[in-house]
């Protein structure tokens, strides 16, 4: 049975600083953007919190089955993961979103509009996507509606039909999408900075080429699923109201005949920091902000260095108490939002700070955020602060446990990772450990100062010039075009 | 404890089923809360909730761009923002900064009725949510740095959100060509002209008119016990004093007299969008809920009409989508496309046309009626999965149609829309005379 797992959530104030800890300054931390009257009440109360773990079982083919049994509401949510990746995609073509798309458009006994109106009747969904180490068949629905919705989602897994008319409709519709999302300044950014970080592979591509949705042929997708959907070293994981003594022979029953072995991971290196202060200048005339993402390659999820660069995060860039939003934002008035971030995964390594700013300020804003950059490379982070920092991550646990799926989320992570099976009991013990000396080391190591990718989104006619002065300068257009520096 | 007279009895709400529809469903059970008012005026709701040990808050003021005056367009957002620069007792920042290093979030936010401010955090802070509150529900402190201040980050979030945005300023406008009355004719944001305008003393006289606590409701929902809670609020709430009810602001809106259209040229919008709008009445008025059963019919998601005929089958469209607006006074029915390269907004206008003809003079389906029940009880199902969304439920419902129990109605009387009131209300509200339509085109450079 489901073992239920008491977990102390120690809030920080009551843990002594480490030793290592720098004594409190003799000035108050300057709390740049805000003032602290310090007259609210803050409880220092220890509260526990009970974070419960799902059951675990083997199905007869031998995928992992998790089952966290949650009555509050009546509903289910049931997630097939098996081994693929969107890895493999040849560049710029997404064949793997075209066989997920079309498993929705048709099966042996249902087109597309009747998929659509059961679905809607049963108030259900169903999805099927592929990530960069999974391909996924998930469902949600209502108690009263879990066969319904288990058979269909049985004969949208085994008996799609890839129609040829709705794989020339999907690519038409592809087109708009590719246009809409060039409209978009963030995607800009984002789809420059991937290109600076994964500029080797498939990683760099946000969004396929035009070029590749129109190669796609329904052979292509054929062969895919029959590459894809394969049940080998996968799992299932069940979030709702049902016992797994319910759902294991439903279960066991949709994937009696589903066997075969998926693809293996595919084996792409985390690339290194970048070298150099690299300035990429995306040309969208008429933009009246410019959108910035300035960050570099950093730590992966397996990093021993992971949980102390959480807490590094949530000092410099994490929420609105941090760093960059107090200043950024609440001092000088440059933005509306900022934030930073670890993307940190099998294939993904890497930092990056973002915000959109008024054009006029474009290299003012830059130059702070650079700034604290710097400062949290070069101070050790105050005592007070760093306390506030791991405090948040602490207690921000207890908020985590009002969405059961959060805690399914921890438990597959561990086995996607090979955590310890106590990883997420004892993550507030890791997080009271951190010292302001390892959050400067991590500092050091990962924000990046003078190896710096800059992207900036914005009217390159009023930004370049001072742009230029950040770095070496490289000048794109909003169709992923390198143009000639003006 | 200062006498907090009972409102309204006690736990006990109004027991409706959700069994409407679906044959097989058992009853969504109702949300039970607590109503009580304060001496003061201020309206406490309180609803427990176990199942984590986590409380919700959420304060609605009674106050939205509807009351601005004209050349203060934005300020009611504006002010918003103001409420998070400190207190008597709390500095500037301070509440965000001490909200989210206890592990907690907030947020605020602004439409055209009301200003709602919340917060989540775990349960032993429950005093913190509640001082926080009250405090700048007491005591804001209002100066010009504080205001010049979030001038800037206000005017960086209509950049953001507008003028750095396709088709922001086709919203902005279509919004302009609905209302003729000054409450809902301007965009919430505001133009950077008004805002530049807005004084400190606009800044006192706001907050003495519209936050007090006469004209707000506190909701909390959580890992609470109510009576414990209710005791806490008077606390901190109980001697903040009332203040003259602001005056109402006249909604209502002039028969409408011939649509009204224009083609706006867009720099930064690479495909057209067609934006169409129909008034509708407010989302108290018992046509209300056969609207939303029509957007839900005509335009929401790929089992709708228009999708499957625009974007499906004739493929106008890149994506489509209709549905009526919840205001206090004149909602909007809107359908909104963007269209496909090489298509055209005419065609695409042609084709909505038809659609909507076909909805006002034939029946919807018994299957179009039963998807719509089944959308129904899953809203009703997902406000039970948050105490965020219900504190913010069941304090806007109170606050703007002085009925909190319509989170526990709202769903259930959609569900018992028939397809007579949807032709019936297709028939009444989408007419040509009515309709208001703004093509946005895109400009290249």
């Amino acid at each position: 049975m489901k073992p239920l797992r008491l977990l102390a959530i120690l809030f920080l104030a009551s843990v002594p600083a480490a030793a290592q800890d720098v004594p409190a300054a003799q000035q108050p931390t300057d709390f740049k953007g805000v003032v602290l009257k310090n007259k609210a009440p803050v409880s220092n109360d220890v509260l526990r919190v009970t974070f419960r773990r799902p059951f675990e079982a083997k199905l007869k083919n031998d995928m992992d089955l998790m089952v966290l049994e949650e009555h509050r509401s009546p509903t289910i949510q049931v997630e097939i993961a098996v081994p693929a990746s969107t890895l493999y995609d040849p560049e710029g073509v997404p064949i793997s979103a075209a066989m997920t798309s079309l498993m929705r458009l048709g099966t042996k006994t249902r087109d597309a509009k009747t998929i659509a109106e059961t679905l809607a009747g049963l108030g259900a969904s169903i999805t099927f996507n592929v990530g960069d180490r999974f391909a996924y068949a998930r469902f949600s629905t209502l108690t009263e509606n879990l066969d319904a919705v288990l058979e269909l989602t049985s004969d949208m897994l085994f008996n799609s039909t890839f129609p040829e008319d709705e794989l020339g409709k999907w690519k038409n519709q592809q087109m708009s999408t590719l246009q809409q999302a060039r409209a978009q300044p963030e995607f800009l950014a984002t789809e420059r900075f991937a290109q600076a970080m994964y500029p080797e592979d498939r990683r760099s591509y946000l969004l396929p080429t035009p070029e590749g949705v129109g190669r796609i042929t329904r052979a292509m997708v054929l062969e895919q699923y029959a590459r894809v959907y394969r049940p080998e070293r996968g799992r299932v994981t069940v979030l709702g109201d049902v016992t797994a003594k319910d759902i294991t022979p439903k279960l066991e029953k949709l994937m009696a005949t589903w066997s075969g072995k998926g693809s293996t991971a595919p084996d792409l290196p985390l690339p290194p920091a970048a070298k150099g202060r690299r300035v990429i200048l995306v040309n969208r005339p008429g933009s009246v902000q410019t959108a910035l993402y300035i960050g570099n390659h950093a730590i992966d999820r397996l990093s021993p260095d992971y949980i102390p660069v959480q807490v590094l995060n949530r000092v410099l860039g994490g929420g609105p108490a941090s760093r960059l939003f107090r200043n950024i934002r609440e001092e000088k008035g440059y933005t509306y939002g900022i934030s930073s971030g670890f993307s940190a995964s099998r294939y993904f390594n890497h930092f990056a700070a973002q915000t959109s700013v008024r054009t006029e300020v474009t290299a003012d804003a830059l130059r702070e955020i650079l700034k604290e950059f710097a400062d949290v490379r070069a101070r050790l982070v105050p005592a007070d602060e760093l306390q506030n920092a791991k405090r948040a991550l602490v207690a921000g646990f207890a908020l985590s446990t009002e969405n059961p799926a959060s805690a399914l989320g921890n438990a597959t992570q561990i086995k996607e990772y090979g955590l310890p099976a106590d990883y997420w009991d004892t993550y507030p013990e890791k997080i009271a450990a951190v010292t302001a000396a390892d959050v400067q080391r991590v500092a050091q190591k990962y924000i990046p100062l003078d190896d710096v990718v800059i992207v900036a989104v914005g009217d390159a006619a009023r930004i370049r010039a001072s742009l230029a002065t950040f770095g070496m300068l490289e000048e794109w257009d909003a169709e992923g075009r390198r143009v000639a520096a003006n | 404890m200062r006498a907090g007279r009972l409102f309204a009895t006690g736990l006990g709400i109004a027991l409706l089923t959700a069994a409407s529809g679906a044959q097989t469903s058992s009853p969504v059970r109702p949300i039970q809360f607590s109503d009580t008012r304060l001496s003061n005026g201020l309206r406490v709701i309180i609803s427990e909730d176990h199942f984590a040990p986590v409380y919700a808050i959420a304060v609605s003021y009674s106050v939205g761009s509807k009351d601005e005056r004209a050349g203060r367009t934005g300020f009611a957002h504006l002010f918003e923002h103001m409420m998070f620069k400190g207190s008597d007792n709390v500095g500037p920042g301070e509440h965000f900064f001490l909200v989210f290093n206890n592990g907690g979030s907030m947020n605020g936010t602004t439409n055209t009725d009301r200003t709602l401010y919340f917060e989540v955090m775990p349960r032993n802070q429950l005093d913190l949510g509640l001082f926080l509150e009250s405090d700048r529900m007491r005591s804001l402190a209002i100066t010009k740095e504080n205001l010049d201040n979030q001038r800037q980050a206000v005017q960086e979030e209509r950049r953001l959100r507008l003028d750095n945005q396709p088709y922001g300023k086709s919203v902005e406008r279509f919004n302009e060509l609905v209302y003729d009355n000054p409450a809902y004719h301007h965009s919430v944001i505001g133009s950077m002209e008004d805002l530049n305008a807005a004084t400190v003393d606009d800044v006192a006289a706001f907050f003495r008119t519209y936050y007090a606590p006469n004209n707000a409701v506190v909701a909390i929902v959580g890992d609470v016990d109510t009576k414990d809670t209710l005791a806490r609020v008077e606390k901190y709430f109980g001697n903040i004093p009332r203040q003259p009810a602001p005056a109402p602001v006249d909604l209502t809106e002039p028969e409408p007299k011939g649509e009204r259209r224009e083609t706006m040229q867009d720099r930064l919008a690479r495909l057209p969008q067609l934006n169409i709008g129909y008034k509708i009445p407010p989302a108290t008025h018992a046509d209300w809920p056969a609207l939303s059963a029509l957007g839900q019919i005509l335009g929401g998601g790929e089992s709708s009409r228009l999708y499957q005929r625009l974007v499906k089958t004739q493929e106008l469209c890149a994506n489509i989508g209709s549905g009526s607006t919840q205001r206090m006074g004149p909602g909007l029915f809107t359908i909104t496309c963007a269209v496909r390269p090489g298509k055209t907004v005419e065609d695409a206008e042609t084709v909505i046309a038809e659609e909507v003809a076909r909805v006002q003079t034939a029946a919807v389906t018994a299957e179009e009626l039963q998807r719509v029940r089944s959308s129904s009880r899953r809203g009703s199902v997902a406000i039970r999965e948050s105490t965020l969304t219900r504190a913010q439920s069941l304090a806007d419902n109170a606050a703007l149609y002085n009925d909190p129990n319509r989170i526990n109605t709202v769903n259930e009387k959609i569900a018992a829309v028939s397809a007579a009131d949807v032709q019936r209300v297709a028939a009444r509200y989408l007419q040509s005379a009515n309709r208001v339509v703004v093509q946005t085109l895109p400009a290249r450079q």
